[in-house]
């Protein structure tokens, strides 16, 4: 991953339409690893939050 | 990887471009050409892959998978996976939450879900989606046929305009035949004509002979007639009147009245 100009995300948007969207066969893959990172993107965002949450104190 | 990934076809490299319209950002695939002789390859389009990227369990692509086989062979992403997740577990990084237990159903309902009818959903969809190419094709063999009988009339016609001559000779025939026609006609009238002529000459000519004889034969008549004389009448009826006494009166009454037409004694 190289450029994060919006020129590269979109050809690297467009390069993943290519290849797990836009075939004959589609499976389900093509857009659940779109929703995983969009899971992990949340998670990560949230974090901090989380931090309270755990229910051991010590690990 | 995205060099590898970049899709590259003859002398013409498709770059993307990015412009804005209305605030939305699209994508617009422009062919560039290195030499503007050479043909865009625009279309025909390529067709579609068919099946797209491997991935494993749904999230992970192959690629993954091949990236680490040369160095930990084959179970060494499902070990680093597995010490991840642990990882993540022990320390706590990934809090468990009540979220996590809704989560895990809720996917566990999706797996199920589409393992059962994934495959079913798919061929539909393709169904349809031969449906509509179908019909994209049935358009275009029809405007091909189209095309192809107006070829294959006009290639019938430009033969017919070579056997024209054909036409012609038929033409000629034809007024030959009227020619011929018309010119037999009008002999038989000429012949009709003369026959007429000729036949009134004939006709009067006999009817002249019939005329000249009947009328001699009439003078000749009354000639003889008037040449008896009476004294000859009585004569011969006297002979007659002897010779058989009474019973030719008749006779004589006959030769009386051929005379005149007068019954004397």
């Amino acid at each position: 991953m190289q450029d994060f100009t919006p020129k590269g995300t979109a050809g690297a948007l467009q390069e993943y339409d290519n290849k797990y969207v836009n075939v004959k066969k589609r499976s389900f893959a093509g857009l659940s690893m779109v929703l995983a990172a969009y899971k992990l993107f949340n998670y990560c965002h949230s974090y901090k939050e989380f931090k309270h949450k755990r229910p051991r104190k010590y690990h | 990887m995205i060099q590898r990934m970049l899709p590259s076809n003859g002398n013409s490299k498709f770059s993307v471009c990015v412009c804005r319209m209305n605030g939305l950002v699209k994508l617009a695939l422009q062919a560039v050409r290195i030499l503007h002789t050479g043909q865009p390859s625009l279309a025909p389009v390529p067709p579609l892959p068919e099946h797209g990227g491997k991935v494993r369990f749904g999230l992970i692509p192959e690629e993954f998978f091949q990236f680490l086989y040369p160095k930990t062979g084959v179970t060494g992403p499902y070990v680093l996976g597995t010490g991840l997740i642990l990882y993540l577990l022990s320390k706590e990084i990934y809090v468990i939450t009540p979220e996590t237990f809704s989560a895990i159903s809720t996917i566990g309902f999706l797996v199920y879900v589409v393992k059962k009818y994934g495959a079913s959903v798919g061929e539909f969809a393709d169904k349809l989606n031969e449906q509509k190419i179908a019909q994209l094709e049935e358009v275009k063999q029809a405007s091909i046929k189209q095309i192809q009988d107006a070829i294959d009339m006009e290639k019938s016609q430009q033969a017919l305009v070579q056997k024209r001559h054909y036409l012609f000779d038929v033409q000629r025939n034809n007024i030959a035949m009227a020619l011929e026609v018309t010119y037999r006609e009008r002999l038989h009238r000429v012949y009709r004509e003369v026959k007429n002529r000729l036949d009134y000459h004939i006709s009067v000519q006999n009817m002249m002979r019939q005329k000249e004889q009947e009328h001699m034969i009439n003078w000749v008549e009354k000639r003889v007639v008037q040449s008896i004389s009476a004294q000859q009448v009585h004569d011969v009826s006297k002979l007659l009147f002897r010779s058989h006494h009474l019973g030719n009166i008749n006779q004589h009454k006959l030769l009386c009245k051929t005379k005149t037409g007068q019954v004397y004694f």
